[in-house]
């Protein structure tokens, strides 16, 4: 990728966070909102400002980028361009996980995003030997209907475990479950970042093993990378970045779908660029469709990931019949 | 699976303060003889097995002295305590129509939320008397109250009823606006429903009126919707004097990091409202008003609140 395809989308990335911190629900001015930032405005648009908006962009911000490289890391490993965390029903297992660690109280700080994770790596377990039975992860349609089916059965776990919760408890987790980033705060973005970091971090370490991945199964052995091993590997860095969003925002989809075919489209060739070029995207994604959540029909807040969603479907549709 | 439809089921289910759609103007009627979803109730009707659908009206129907003849009741009816000893048939909302038709009723009272509408349908076919109920301000319960006495036979039992549970609530009403028992600002709250999303009370809802009446505003009654989905954002910018919050969620409110942004909030001015009380649009409005009423007066009895006089 060339440098000035770098520079539009960390532009891009600036001009969403900008905008979120600007505009909300309550409209106040830029200097109102420069002189909150400053921390010399007044106490309600401090408040605003300071603690409502700062803490929810940077919250995106992670979690987008968590998306971004989970997808652009399975759709590498995969060699498949419809992978995609939400799709392939990774998301729904990491929601089995948070939900149950959440109404067996199990919610220490960082153990919810802990859950999560085992639920998203029983998922793409689950997904994967689904795919394999039928013919191999490599076909996209079948995987895809395999993360689908999983999907499904996560969501009907889900509501087993809700049947037996109070109403107020439903709400509110059907309400996350739909995505949210309305519950950020700084401890929050610690450890969504943190995490999100951590698995960025791996996911460069182990850059070169997935790019000869994605050269197929018989070149990658021939250039004596264990494909078993490595495969397995990247799938619980990606599940891991999946579940940490999960756990921070509830379900977001099609991020992980979108965001490394701009990258692609932008000429990004090498994994480690794809993958770092989608979590800035993935950034950006999330930041502007979190502010449409927010002012779309101010004072109500859309659901986060039904704006994904909205972006995401046409771009899926479009993707599957490039494909066939 | 679609979330939006089960969050759309979730969020109407045994919440009285939901919105509804309106099938029948207020007043449209001249006699309580139509109901709220149009049917008309027959005029010689002695109701002797009743299912009733909401709480509010097992509640009424018990002070009518007809408690005996409920012979069905929803799983969240927990007032008078009698109550809890007739059959629960359920969820209000969209009841399941066997278990009702299972308890042998010849009027089932409903709530007319629209969600409700396809069961009083099948229950009149069944040859079943159904009286849908609005239960959204006080003036609802009035009318539900003359309706319910009609259906037992006791009109007059039924409007001398709702009658006096108005005229408790204006007297909460007159005592708050008094010189002395209301002098210096009025306080301004803040009514937590729920959080994620945040739900409050607007103008629609009779906890709006019972506010009002104890002698605060709604920073959002001027919301028409009876639960207005509203932003923190603007919780902050409208800055209550208090915020009045169900006994399980203010601990969680003092301690959300986000909700630290609203001033109430972060100075402690969370105030418990006992929700089973003031929960219902019921025949325990004006205690529910006076209880309102009291905690705003310990509050501001405990620190003299800063009025917006002083805020800016």
């Amino acid at each position: 990728m060339r440098a000035r395809a770098w520079l539009l989308l960390f532009a891009a990335l600036v001009v969403a966070a900008l905008a979120a911190i600007a505009f909300g629900s309550v409209s106040l001015s830029l200097a109102a909102v420069v002189d909150a930032l400053m921390g010399r405005g007044a106490p309600d648009a401090e408040m605003i400002v300071r603690v409502l908006r700062l803490p929810r962009v940077a919250l995106g911000i992670a979690v987008g980028a968590g998306l971004g490289m989970s997808g652009a890391a399975l759709q590498a490993n995969l060699r498949n361009a419809l992978a995609e965390p939400y799709l392939l029903g990774v998301s729904g297992g990491a929601a089995v996980g948070a939900v149950l660690a959440t109404s067996l109280s199990v919610t220490g700080p960082g153990l919810v995003p802990l859950a999560a994770f085992a639920g998203a790596v029983v998922a793409v377990m689950a997904v994967l030997a689904v795919a394999q039975a039928a013919r191999g992860p490599g076909d996209a349609r079948v995987l895809v209907m395999a993360g689908v089916v999983v999907g499904a059965f996560a969501n009907a776990a889900i509501m087993i475990v809700m049947s037996n919760v109070p109403d107020q408890t439903v709400r509110s987790a059907l309400w996350w479950m739909m995505g949210s980033l309305g519950d950020a705060s700084w401890a929050g973005v610690r450890w969504t970042a943190g995490y999100v970091a951590l698995g960025g971090t791996l996911l460069m370490v182990y850059g070169r093993e997935i790019e000869i991945l994605a050269l197929g199964d018989e070149p990658a052995l021939a250039l004596g990378v264990d494909t078993v091993s490595a495969t397995r590997r990247i799938f619980l860095i990606s599940s891991l970045l999946a579940a940490v969003t999960v756990a921070a925002a509830g379900l977001v989809g099609f991020v992980g779908l979108v965001v490394p075919a701009i990258a692609r489209s932008l000429g990004a060739r090498t994994v480690r660029g794809t993958i770092l070029a989608s979590a800035i995207t993935g950034a950006t994604l999330v930041v502007a469709a979190d502010l449409a959540a927010r002012v779309a029909r101010a004072p109500a807040e859309l659901p986060l990931g039904a704006v994904t969603a909205l972006v995401g479907v046409p771009f899926f549709l479009l993707r599957l019949r490039r494909m066939s | 699976m679609n979330f939006r439809h089960a969050a759309t089921a979730f969020l109407t289910i045994s919440l009285s303060l939901m919105a509804c759609t309106r099938d029948v103007p207020r007043g449209a009627s001249t006699t309580v003889r139509v109901d709220d979803f149009g049917d008309t109730i027959p005029a010689t009707l002695r109701a002797q097995r009743i299912v009733s659908l909401s709480p509010v009206t097992t509640e009424l129907l018990f002070a009518l002295g007809a408690g005996a003849r409920v012979v069905g009741r929803t799983h969240w009816d927990s007032y008078p305590a009698e109550a809890r000893a007739v059959p629960d048939v359920g969820n209000g909302m969209q009841p399941n129509i066997e278990a009702v038709l299972g308890a042998r009723p010849d009027v089932v009272v409903l709530y007319a939320s629209a969600s409700n509408r396809a069961a009083a349908r099948r229950l009149r076919q069944a040859g079943i008397t159904t009286i849908s109920l609005h239960q959204d301000r006080t003036e609802d319960f009035r009318r539900a109250a003359m309706f319910l006495g009609l259906a037992i036979g006791d009109s007059a039992r039924g409007a001398v009823l709702g009658d006096r549970v108005l005229g408790e609530i204006r007297a909460v009403r007159t005592s708050s606006t008094s010189p002395n028992g209301g002098a210096g600002k009025r306080p301004t709250i803040f009514w937590h429903v729920w959080d994620a999303p945040v739900f409050t009370i607007g103008k629609a809802s009779y906890l709006d009126e019972l506010v009002v009446a104890a002698g605060a505003d709604n920073i959002f009654g001027d919301r028409p919707e009876s639960a207005p989905q509203v932003s923190l954002e603007e919780i902050v910018k409208r800055d209550p004097d208090y915020v009045l919050s169900g006994p399980t969620s203010a601990p969680k409110l003092l301690v959300n990091p986000a909700w630290r942004a609203v001033r109430a909030v972060r100075e402690g001015r969370v105030l418990v409202v006992d929700t089973a009380l003031v929960g219902r649009p019921g025949i325990r409005m004006g205690e529910a008003a006076r209880r309102i009423r009291a905690l705003l007066d310990s509050a501001a009895a405990a620190s003299p609140r800063t009025t917006n006089a002083v805020k800016r």
